[in-house]
């Protein structure tokens, strides 16, 4: 059975951005943000990314490790990785069916 | 600065994650965005611990985007410079409009173009935080002082000296943004380029005093600079498309 995905209203995207982001390995949140922008080149401002990770944490999707100094370092945890995993089929399922009826209405 | 950011979180929140969040904070330069993104989450963090959680959670939150910015500076890019020609047609108050209503306008338009200024220079307030806060401070001094000539114009006071700082500023912060933008090539350069040649010539010509330029050199001085706003929100929008729709290679 597929894990049910929780809804994040206005932070559905950084929220996903933020999985894959975690997907290669723990890292803190300013090594997420730095991710974040350079694989889309849009901002994400502090003040998203904590909105997000804390509905992450809370939904069990990320945990947090021991801080290194100041600096907090998240994972993903099972949950959240094959969350991930049944969003991005999803999305891949859905652009893949794009593509296919562009094929097919093109001449 | 930042530990007066970071109060603004509710105790509960700054408990938890109060010195990981200050560890960000410390890592570059803040900018109009950053400092709008870390109010639009505080409110959101007090909302949610406030017990609106659960609507919240689901359904709402707040957060800065270029996207808002963007839409911002469409919206300021029109409006402003419709809502200065009703305004300067009024002079004398026997204009086609109510003279408040006019300068309501030009507040909104004056408005959307602050929210555009704070959403468009994340980029450039990593390279030029100076720059970009000096960008944002004048009109939102500015438009404070458009306010005021507002009231004043109600009381019947003479309102046109804080009118006319109101508008000089909106030129200098939009000749400021447009510098930093083309340095840093954070967004369009020919917009930025357009933006900045158009605030200086309409600068020029508002302040040439009794040289009395022809009101058709203001009207496309002010029309370009509506359309270097309008070029920069376009481009914001489309930087900011949702991951679900597919990139270009």
């Amino acid at each position: 059975m597929e894990p049910k995905i929780p809804e994040f209203g206005r932070f559905a995207e950084p929220s996903l951005l933020i999985l894959v982001s975690l997907s290669d390995g723990p890292k803190h949140g300013y090594a997420i943000m730095q991710d974040v922008e350079s694989g889309t080149g849009r901002p994400m401002g502090a003040g998203t990314l904590y909105a997000a990770l804390v509905r992450l944490e809370e939904q069990g999707l990320i945990e947090p490790l021991a801080p290194v100094e100041r600096r907090r370092p998240y994972r993903l945890t099972a949950v959240g990785a094959s969350n991930l995993a049944v969003q991005l089929r999803g999305l891949s399922q859905f652009a893949q069916q794009g593509l296919r009826q562009l094929g097919e209405s093109q001449p | 600065m930042r530990s007066l950011l970071i109060r603004l979180y509710p105790a509960r929140w700054r408990a938890r994650y109060g010195d990981e969040f200050e560890a960000i904070l410390d890592e570059r330069p803040l900018g109009p965005f950053d400092v709008a993104d870390i109010l639009l989450g505080a409110l959101d963090a007090q909302l949610r611990l406030r017990g609106h959680g659960a609507s919240i959670l689901q359904e709402r939150g707040f957060s800065m985007s270029l996207r808002i910015g963007g839409i911002a500076a469409i919206l300021g890019g029109a409006l402003w410079p419709v809502a200065f020609f009703i305004t300067a047609g009024n002079r004398g108050d026997i204009g086609p409009i109510d003279p408040v209503v006019a300068r309501l306008l030009l507040i909104t338009g004056s408005l959307a173009l602050l929210v555009a200024l704070a959403g468009l220079s994340a980029f450039q307030a990593r390279t030029h935080p100076r720059l970009a806060w000096t960008a944002f401070a004048l009109p939102a001094v500015g438009t404070i002082a458009s306010i005021v000539g507002i009231i004043g114009f109600q009381l019947n006071e003479d309102y046109f000296l804080a009118w006319a700082l109101g508008t000089i500023t909106f030129f200098v912060g939009s000749t400021l943004f447009a510098i930093t933008t083309y340095r840093t090539a954070a967004l369009s350069r020919g917009a930025a380029l357009l933006l900045g040649v158009a605030s200086v010539l309409t600068m020029i010509f508002l302040m040439s005093g009794g040289a009395n330029p022809s009101p058709i050199l203001v009207v496309i001085a002010l029309s370009l600079f509506g359309l270097g706003w309008f070029g920069l929100g376009i481009q914001a929008i489309r930087l900011d498309r949702p991951t679900t729709e597919a990139r270009p290679a």
